[in-house]
């Protein structure tokens, strides 16, 4: 079926300042908005032995003061204007984004460019922020049902001095631990403008966004940026490492991770359109044998989550109906990775998930703030923001014969992991 | 460098969209929106969920599920291929008031997939087979939400705050109950009685460089169901009530605050949402400010308003450590007092108006920004232009008008308290702060 492709390209203007902080503008007058983003260059991968979760402890500290800005005022006053704004940590960076209505541009940078300069970490701060991060974890890992299954899957698939080997959420007793100097550390070492990206979509001139990230960043002093050693690209599990979890859940699960390459490389791509055939929506094979044939899962996906550090994480899981056991949920999806890698996709399939990779992927360009952070992603981790208008001709020219290979050297269900969590009767 | 001065925003209104009447009795809305990419085509259907028989309640939800398991035209799972085959994505739910079916589809692809949207809405073929695996999926759904704090909180809450003989008091999807009574049979007869063209209305979003309408005429117009015009409910509060589900060793108490209140054609729904927000809406909220950023008793405390077509939700919700939970109501009863010196002050409207009327620009950017919006409002029967009527009225209301209204709908003694959690620790803490709780217990959680 010949289908006309839709064709997206966003124009990009850079610059990188004197204090080396790299500044994209994507003009957009479609709506008087403009989206602020900010990279930096530092996730918890950048966390040491007994200090996990201090890079997402220490984005909550961004939000409680600075040299002009009172604790809390940071988003109050971006409220206060009809914006928007938040930060979030992952593996790989911490981001911090505001949107806001054209007139309040200037101070959505000010108040960037001011905790950048004169963030004040205080005791009473950090002890209180703390406390917010341990009921973030609580709400969020500890008091839902598999809310813990990130934190099994990322220990069984990487060994647990790796950088990615344990999740950003961190460990009660590290947070407990974390000191004002640890904070203050935090920041003279990964907070500086030549480990950061600055991204501006909306309504904005790009030479004028240029110069007004220069007015308000310019005058930081620049840093060393630090140098983060290069970590090498794991090869595929071996001995399936396997977890069970008996706990207070509604019904029985899955969950299985493969070790894949760095989000950077052709066979990522390749992998993500190959777990999209095997776990993305109605017409997938997970969904069609695990839910609609053999009727033993409520539900039944794969994903990829893309890391740039050399390896990569690949998923598939299932959710069982009652009365249905772990185990045959895993040997179903088992089943079908097998069967999917020995007769490879179908080119109808191929086809299918290229398609709906298209519509997630113009979704994702369709809101300011997203596309900013798009660009402020692929202009830190792969050095250039254009390889966003590139994307879905990389995503097109993936071949049929590409996803098979790539399934077969990457998916083996002899290099899968498994956390089966059993339903605790009372 | 000094803070920068702030200009007024540029004037924005949310754009009218070009209505077109079909000879069916259909209602088109075609919103542009130049530069996106994707195109969304939201059907909303109006059907209160208090027809639905009493033995069968959720037969909505599984009639909507079913509606893309296949159709005449392409019957079992060749409908879902045909549809992701251009990229193309169906969503849908149901709430009290209505049925929404929403395509969302690349521009380049619109006039292949809006047939196929057609085809789920026209021509469902709603099998046996279908029927039965959503029925099953519906069931471990609901086990699901009731071992999950936030769903069970939720559930409970709307159940406590309504009157029981009204639908609006259980979740919109049915009960474990009701759910499994449904027939094949039913879901057919649900169709035959409420899917016609005279309760639809179809809101269009994207860039139309080429006119849509043509394409949607050819796929709806031949459309001729009729069906049976009707009333809604108008539910009733219940009487405050104090429960505790347990939650045997839970770290966190999921808490709900709060009752029945009003909707947006209530003369003081601006009011309403000034007042909340200054309590429990932005990040320096009153609430938020003392209960997390002081206290550190929670990731966050909101208080939101959940307007339906008549009433609607109004309730403070936070998840707070066990050790803390009991102490944490206690101040929130406080700071949600707005009697003598609680009066709300004319900086914190300010702040508040200048959120919810300058954030709307944003939220409507995109295609779904625009169609997710028109279709909250025809959810409840509102017209389109609600939105920028609602902003002018915004700018009037006083500050005595919001604390009035906050001290109508939040009198502290007249709201439900719901707390999920672990009934071991938290029954004594709450009893020792006056709230004698009714505890519920039940295997399932």
């Amino acid at each position: 079926m010949a289908l006309m492709a839709p064709v997206v390209h966003y124009p990009l203007h850079q610059a990188t300042l004197d204090n080396g902080l790299r500044v994209i503008v994507n003009p957009d007058p479609s709506v008087p908005v403009v989206a602020v983003n900010l990279w930096y260059d530092v996730g918890s991968r950048d966390e040491r032995p007994g200090r996990t979760g201090l890079a997402h402890l220490f984005e909550h500290l961004m939000f409680e003061g600075s040299a002009n800005v009172t604790s809390g005022e940071h988003l109050a006053t971006v409220q206060s204007v009809g914006g928007s704004a938040n930060a979030t940590t992952w593996f790989d960076r911490t981001n911090y984004f505001e949107t806001v209505p054209t007139c309040a541009l200037d101070l959505a940078l000010w108040l960037e460019a001011d905790r950048l300069a004169s963030l004040q970490v205080t005791q009473h701060n950090l002890d209180n922020q703390r406390d917010v991060v341990m009921e973030e974890k609580r709400q969020r890992y500890d008091n839902v049902p598999y809310g813990d299954v990130m934190l099994h899957l990322v220990q069984l698939t990487f060994p647990a001095d790796h950088p990615y080997g344990h999740p950003t959420i961190g460990s009660m007793d590290d947070l407990a631990a974390a000191t004002l100097d640890d904070a203050k550390a935090f920041f003279a070492t990964h907070y500086a403008p030549s480990n950061a990206v600055l991204t501006l979509v909306g309504d904005i001139d790009p030479t004028d966004g240029i110069a007004r990230a220069n007015s308000f960043f310019g005058g930081l002093a620049a840093s060393t940026r630090p140098v983060r050693e290069v970590t090498a690209p794991l090869p595929p599990l071996t001995g399936v490492p396997r977890r069970e979890v008996t706990a207070t859940v509604p019904a029985d699960a899955a969950y299985l991770s493969w070790r894949l390459p760095a989000s950077d490389t052709p066979a990522f791509d390749a992998l993500e359109l190959a777990l999209a055939a095997l776990g993305d929506g109605q017409t997938s094979r997970l969904h069609r044998r695990l839910v609609r044939n053999d009727q033993i899962a409520e539900g039944a996906g794969a994903s990829t989550t893309g890391l740039i550090g050399g390896t990569s994480l690949g998923f598939a899981s299932a959710r069982a109906l009652p009365g249905v056991a772990g185990a045959q949920l895993e040997d179903a999806i088992v089943d079908e990775f097998e069967r999917f890698i020995a007769d490879g996709p179908t080119t109808a399939e191929v086809d299918r998930v290229k398609a709906q990779y298209e519509r997630e992927w113009l979704g994702e360009l369709a809101r300011f703030d997203n596309r900013a952070d798009l660009f402020s992603s692929y202009a830190t981790l792969q050095g250039d923001p254009e390889a966003v208008n590139r994307r879905l001709d990389e995503i097109r020219a993936v071949t049929i014969d590409d996803v098979a290979a790539a399934a077969s050297d990457w998916l083996a269900t002899d290099q899968r992991a498994v956390v089966t969590y059993h339903r605790e009767r009372a | 460098m000094n803070r920068p001065a702030i200009t007024p925003p540029q004037p924005w209104t949310f754009p009218t969209p070009t209505t077109t009447h079909f000879d069916n009795g259909m209602t088109v809305l075609k919103f542009d929106r130049p530069g996106q990419h994707l195109i969304d085509a939201t059907l909303v259907l109006d059907l209160p969920l208090h027809t639905e028989r009493a033995s069968i309640e959720g037969v909505s939800a599984i009639l909507q599920r079913c509606l893309d398991e296949g159709t005449r035209s392409h019957p079992r799972t060749d409908f879902a291929e045909q549809l992701e085959n251009r990229g193309a994505v169906l969503n849908g739910g149901v709430s009290h008031s209505a049925t929404h079916v929403s395509l969302e589809v690349p521009t380049t692809r619109f006039a292949e997939a809006l047939p196929l949207f057609a085809e789920a809405v026209l021509e469902p073929t709603l099998e046996a087979a279908d029927v039965r695996r959503h029925v099953e999926l519906r069931l471990a759904e609901i086990g699901q939400h009731r071992a999950h704090p936030t769903h069970r909180g939720a559930e409970a809450f709307r159940a406590a705050v309504i009157d029981d003989d009204f639908r609006a008091a259980r979740s919109s999807g049915g009960t474990a109950a009701s759910v499994r009574r449904i027939s094949t049979d039913d879901v057919h007869a649900h169709y035959a009685a409420h899917y016609g063209p005279e309760r639809a209305t179809l809101v269009l979003a994207g860039d139309f460089t080429d006119d849509p309408l043509p394409v949607v005429r050819d796929a709806f117009e031949g459309w001729s169901r009729t069906v049976t015009t009707l009333s809604s409910e108008r539910p009733l509060a219940a009487p405050p009530q104090v429960l505790l589900i347990d939650r045997p060793a839970a770290v966190q108490a999921d808490v709900r605050l709060g009752g029945f209140g009003i909707d947006r054609t209530d003369p003081r729904w601006p009011a309403l949402r000034l007042g909340a927000f200054v309590l429990g809406g932005g990040f320096l909220s009153r609430l938020n400010r003392v209960l997390r950023e002081e206290r550190g008793y929670t990731y966050g405390v909101q208080l939101s308003n959940t307007p339906a077509r008549h009433g609607g939700l109004l309730a403070m919700h936070a998840s707070f450590r066990t050790e803390v939970a009991a102490a944490a109501i206690a101040e929130a009863r406080e700071l949600i007092r707005v009697d003598g010196d609680g009066a709300l002050t004319e900086a914190e409207l300010t702040d508040a108006r200048n959120f919810l009327v300058g954030i709307m620009p944003l939220r409507c950017a995109t295609a779904a920004g625009v169609a997710d919006q028109a279709a909250a409002l025809i959810d409840v029967g509102l017209d389109t232009g609600f939105v920028n009527r609602h902003a002018a009225a915004l700018e009037l209301v006083t500050p005595e008008q919001a604390t009035a209204a906050i001290a109508e709908l939040l009198q502290p003694d007249r709201l439900s308290l719901v707390v999920v959690g672990d009934a071991a620790v938290l029954a004594d803490q709450l009893a020792a702060q006056g709230l004698d709780a009714t505890v519920i217990s039940d295997p399932s959680v």
